[in-house]
């Protein structure tokens, strides 16, 4: 007699994935939505005022969109460090090394926007890439692990950021804490509240996926992601490659910062990272791979921020949303462990009982 | 989190959510001209039960500080406008996601939006775009059309209490925490030194800033550091009252902030800032909904939302009635603040017959002469 049986297979197809990803957002929701209607909250009002104030309008969209340019970058910046294997998790310390050099220019500077613009532009790039410098010559020559270096200097970029917010760059105008002054030069708006940051983000991450996917460099990467001692026997400058990949994640992220400054908060200002080079980690992880889907990915991490916030306005604690959050990704977690699974007839062998 | 009130009411029926999250939709999306022309929403009476107020907090509302206090408040316009809505939101972010939360306060209609601390440009960049909504900032700066701040003059009771550590402290060192080096922790630190001076000359002011309002376990180890440098007396702005708790280990006192903290250690206390924005915020829910709100700068003065706590237990009777004495003159107009006042480089800012108005002492960015750890 035939018994069903599942076999783990080492890759899973994405239309599983993203089947089981829907089911596994189902799942949380209808818990979520038990829970807040056990606690006296009507689930269905809170939802179709989190569509309305997220999909369901303009402003809600601005918003979106807004949360997506930082998430796309440090996204993109963590998948690109992973396509070869590597962990970069300081995209928080480079965002805030690109937004420092970005400010810098900016005060320094005085200038037409075309001309400061760019300038800012290349030293938030700049900025990112010296963050990671080290970590990435430690790891291409040393060996030493990029996730312990890239993270312990996400604090020293923070503290530096606090230190000249607070000291030599601080705002002697308005007062405003923890602030530089408003920088004269700006992004400039799209549509609404959103600048262009956002449609430049979007574009950064076509050109990337089109490069690790069509280039002779992406396919070297992933070649040396997959398999480094292969790579070195094919050729491959493995070395060359690590570094290139990791100077370029960090400019990514180091252009995030940038993109914050000039486009959102236009001052430098202490905790303003608003943990978007950690999200970037659950966006590449969302993402799995592969720099096209960091853009889903980016838009469902800021559709679960955004309705935080609407959540919060609604009485829920900033606690509470940190744990709905936890629960929808470590569903999402779950959905794709369960995809790598397939259900299989086994009939027992003959000769055996 | 359990809060009496308008919760779970809020939104009460779907079709007036529905009203809610369009009526929002359309004063965002109207074009600037269009919304220049139409006289702001605040400017005409509004029914209590059609009112919606939103607060929020830099901090969690059992702080035991800065925004307990104004939740006291938001209850106290509760209780006095029970129909009206009030929403809250904690911990505020000092990010781009405060100016979300305060665009989503407009999108669920609110017609007058505070800030209970200072978000500078996160709630003036969403004011600019919401002309129908009155906003208000504690310890803001701007004031346009439709934007407005209040504060309270904390430096006259923060120089009441400088005479009373002059009188108390035995090494003649002040330990003060802040949490940044801006204008409302200067003004404080200043006070409370220029109290003490009038007293003793000699006392100066060690300061230490732990780049957070909320963080009790930094501001223990600050006052720790503070003590271990000789400070007896201890004060500050934080939103909580940990460093009470360290002066009570070390044997030293206290001076606090936001709320009477006598109960958290009576042996070490003695007295505080307390601050009482109840009736400010129930006169401008009051003007709201008369149509007479205007944006307009507001100190809350000494008597009046701002004053010191009875003295603890262990102040001496005589050093009380010497601060108690400078607090009358203050409440019949005296101020302290005349010069010559000298900064801690040496620069002479205040020359003498001449006195710090509040403005000027709320927009400090000196110390005086006697002030370490803030430049």
């Amino acid at each position: 007699m035939a018994t069903r049986a599942f076999q783990r297979l080492p890759t899973a197809p994405a239309g599983r994935i993203l089947a089981l990803r829907l089911v596994a957002i189902a799942v949380s929701l209808c818990i979520i939505a038990g829970v807040l209607a056990l606690s006296g909250h009507s689930p269905a009002m809170l939802a179709e005022l989190i569509l309305r104030s997220t999909l369901g309008s303009r402003f809600g969209l601005e918003d979106l969109m807004l949360f997506m340019c930082p998430l796309l970058l440090t996204g993109a910046a963590v998948t690109v460090c992973g396509t070869i294997g590597l962990w970069n998790i300081g995209a928080e310390g480079q965002f805030y090394a690109g937004a420092i050099a970005a400010t810098g220019v900016a005060l320094g500077l005085h200038g037409p926007v075309l001309v400061v613009l760019p300038l800012m532009t290349i030293a938030g790039i700049l900025g990112g890439m010296a963050w990671i410098t080290v970590p990435t010559l430690a790891r291409a020559y040393a060996g030493v692990n990029e996730i312990i270096t890239t993270l312990l200097l996400n604090f020293i970029a923070s503290l530096l950021t606090y230190y000249l917010t607070t000291g030599p760059w601080r705002d002697r105008i308005s007062g405003a804490q923890v602030s530089t002054q408003r920088l004269s030069v700006s992004m400039p708006e799209m549509w609404g509240i959103v600048h262009w940051g956002f449609p430049v983000a979007i574009m950064i991450v076509v050109g990337l996926a089109l490069v690790l996917s069509r280039t002779r460099w992406g396919y070297e990467i992933r070649m040396g992601g997959a398999n480094p001692e292969a790579a070195r026997y094919a050729g491959i400058p493995v070395r060359l490659r690590i570094i290139s990949v990791m100077l370029l994640s960090g400019g990514l992220a180091g252009l995030a910062g940038m993109f914050e400054v000039a486009g959102t908060v236009h001052r430098l200002q202490g905790g303003m990272a608003n943990n978007f080079g950690y999200l970037g980690i659950v966006v590449a992880v969302l993402a799995r791979g592969s720099c096209l889907n960091v853009i889903p990915a980016a838009l469902l991490m800021a559709l679960i921020l955004d309705s935080g916030i609407v959540m919060q306005t609604q009485q829920l604690s900033a606690s509470v949303i940190l744990a709905i959050t936890g629960l929808i990704l470590f569903m999402i977690a779950i959905g794709d462990e369960l995809a790598h699974y397939r259900p299989v007839a086994t009939t027992p062998a003959k000769g055996k009982a | 989190m359990t809060v009496s009130g308008s919760r779970g009411r809020l939104l009460t029926t779907r079709r007036e959510m529905l009203g809610l999250a369009g009526g929002a939709g359309s004063s965002l999306l109207l074009p600037r001209h269009a919304r220049a022309q139409a006289q702001p929403a605040w400017r005409r009476p509004l029914a209590e039960s059609d009112a919606i107020v939103a607060f929020g907090h830099t901090g969690p509302i059992t702080d035991g500080g800065w925004s307990m206090v104004h939740d006291r408040g938001v209850q106290a316009v509760r209780r006095t406008f029970p129909k009206l809505r009030t929403i809250y939101v904690e911990s505020v972010p000092y990010s781009a996601d405060a100016t979300r939360l305060f665009r989503q306060f407009v999108a669920e209609g609110a017609q007058m939006v505070m800030a209970t601390s200072e978000y500078g440009d996160f709630i003036k960049d969403v004011s600019d775009r919401a002309p129908d909504v009155a906003f208000m900032e504690c310890d803001g700066t701007n004031v346009t059309g439709n934007l407005g701040w209040y504060y309270v003059a904390h430096w006259y009771a923060s120089y009441i209490i400088g005479i009373v550590a002059a009188l108390m402290t035995k090494t003649n060192k002040i330990g003060f925490l802040g949490a940044f080096p801006i204008p409302s922790v200067y003004a404080s630190a200043n006070a409370t030194l220029l109290g003490a001076q009038s007293v003793n000359p000699a006392i100066t002011l060690q300061s230490i800033t732990i780049n957070a309002w909320f963080d009790p376990q930094a501001a223990t180890q600050a006052a720790t550091a503070l003590a271990d440098n000789g400070c007896d007396f201890l004060c500050g702005i934080m939103d909580e009252p940990a460093y009470l708790r360290v002066a009570l280990q070390r044997g030293l006192k206290a001076a606090m902030w936001n709320t009477g903290m006598l109960d958290y250690g009576p042996q070490a206390y003695v007295s505080s800032v307390c601050l009482d924005f109840n009736d400010y915020y129930i006169s401008q829910v009051r003007n709201l909904l008369a149509g007479t709100w205007q944006p307009e700068g507001h100190f809350l003065t000494l008597g009046h939302g701002v004053d010191r706590d009875a003295w603890g237990p262990t102040v001496p009777p005589e050093a009380a009635a010497r601060a108690d004495d400078m607090r009358t003159r203050m409440l019949a107009g005296h101020n302290p603040f005349v010069g010559p006042i000298y900064d801690n480089h040496g620069r002479l800012r205040v020359p003498a017959g001449t006195a710090l108005s509040d403005l000027e002492i709320y927009h400090s960015d000196w110390a005086v002469a006697g002030v370490s750890g803030l430049e």
